[in-house]
């Protein structure tokens, strides 16, 4: 049952999904790995939307240069590790919501535990070797993980569904180099949302997942295109080239 | 026979574009990729490595549908034939 002040809060989205949609909401956990760019306006607007419980895990501290498009951390916030800043100002946005921080790197023997018992993860992080890392880790726990990355004014997004879509690495065999490119906060706005707004599909049963499907945006023609994407029979996280 | 050659993010910004190209009848994508590369020198320094090699990590869509690269020598395009070239971006 939903409190008089819950049905107030989300008033103008409960007639989208029913008073057992905003429950589901309530009660599901969400890891967002990576309180970056795309972390930050993926967390806040889950908060938002009245998501029980976020997991917050990033092992870095809050640089000057990251206030461009890092949305939840201020000036004041430089120096603090960026999952204490987030939690303070997604606890101020909405005092319903439980958060817990992770301040630690994903690693190969961490990563299951640190997405723990999530409904499902938001990868927010901004390298192929962690993505891989959460995908495997996601593909062996059976839990949905929604994928975004930007770059200058272009992003990405898909949702993966264990066993039953494409996964990262069945669209992604080969990583893309790691580099410090420019990035402008916009895009990573635009695409931390599309971000949140599927994991609010996924936990309501709202619409269509973006699954087996790769959207591109372009910010710079403020163009999105849908390329279908499917299972390799040899990837080498969830097909026959996997070795668990 | 014209072949439609649509490109994202860095790589579009590389070639300028979407293109139209001619190429032989027949001709395989390895072929359609050279004639891309050969559009500026940006072009091809976001499609191939020194060597000559197609960038790993590019990928490659032929007609909606995904092609391997190790399959760019063996796929003879046909009149018409929409050819995607993305290169997934990484930041967060
Ligand atoms: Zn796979």
């Amino acid at each position: 049952m939903l409190t008089e002040r819950e049905r107030e809060r989300y008033r103008r989205q409960i007639p989208l999904f029913g008073e057992a949609g905003q429950q589901r909401l309530g009660k599901a956990r969400v890891a967002v790995v990576g309180a970056g760019g795309l972390g930050c306006p993926a967390a806040l607007y889950l908060a938002a939307a009245g998501i029980g419980e976020i997991r917050l895990v990033d092992p870095d501290r809050v640089e000057r240069s990251n206030l461009n498009r890092q949305v939840l951390h201020h000036e004041g916030d430089v120096g603090r590790p960026k999952v204490a800043s987030a939690a303070e100002k997604l606890l101020a946005q909405n005092p319903g919501l439980t958060v817990s921080v992770r301040h630690a790197a994903i690693d190969e023997k961490n990563a299951e535990d640190l997405i723990g018992d999530a409904d499902i993860v938001v990868d927010a992080v901004d390298d192929f070797a962690t993505r891989y890392l959460l995908n495997r880790a996601a593909l062996a726990k059976g839990i949905p993980l929604v994928h975004g990355a930007v770059s200058g004014f272009d992003g990405q997004v898909t949702t993966v569904l264990p066993g039953r879509t494409a996964c990262l690495r069945c669209i992604f065999p080969v990583p893309p180099p790691k580099e410090s490119v420019p990035v402008v906060g916009a895009t990573a706005g635009v695409v931390g949302l599309i971000q949140a707004n599927e994991v609010i599909k996924y936990v309501t049963g709202t619409g269509d997942p973006l699954k087996g499907r790769l959207l591109l945006w372009d910010g710079r023609s403020a163009s999105t295109v849908l390329l279908s994407v499917e299972r390799q029979e040899d990837c080498a996280d969830c097909g026959s080239g996997a070795h668990r | 026979m014209q072949i439609q050659v649509r490109s994202f993010a860095r790589i579009r910004e590389a070639i300028g574009g979407d293109l139209i190209v001619e190429v032989p009848d027949g001709a395989p994508l390895a072929r359609l990729l050279a004639v891309v590369g050969d559009v500026s020198e940006e072009a091809q320094n976001a499609l191939f490595e020194e060597n000559g090699e197609l960038k790993g990590y590019v990928i490659l869509m032929r007609n909606g549908k995904r092609v391997r690269q190790g399959d760019i020598d063996a796929l003879a395009l046909a009149d018409g034939d929409e050819i995607a070239l993305f290169p997934p971006v990484a930041g967060g």
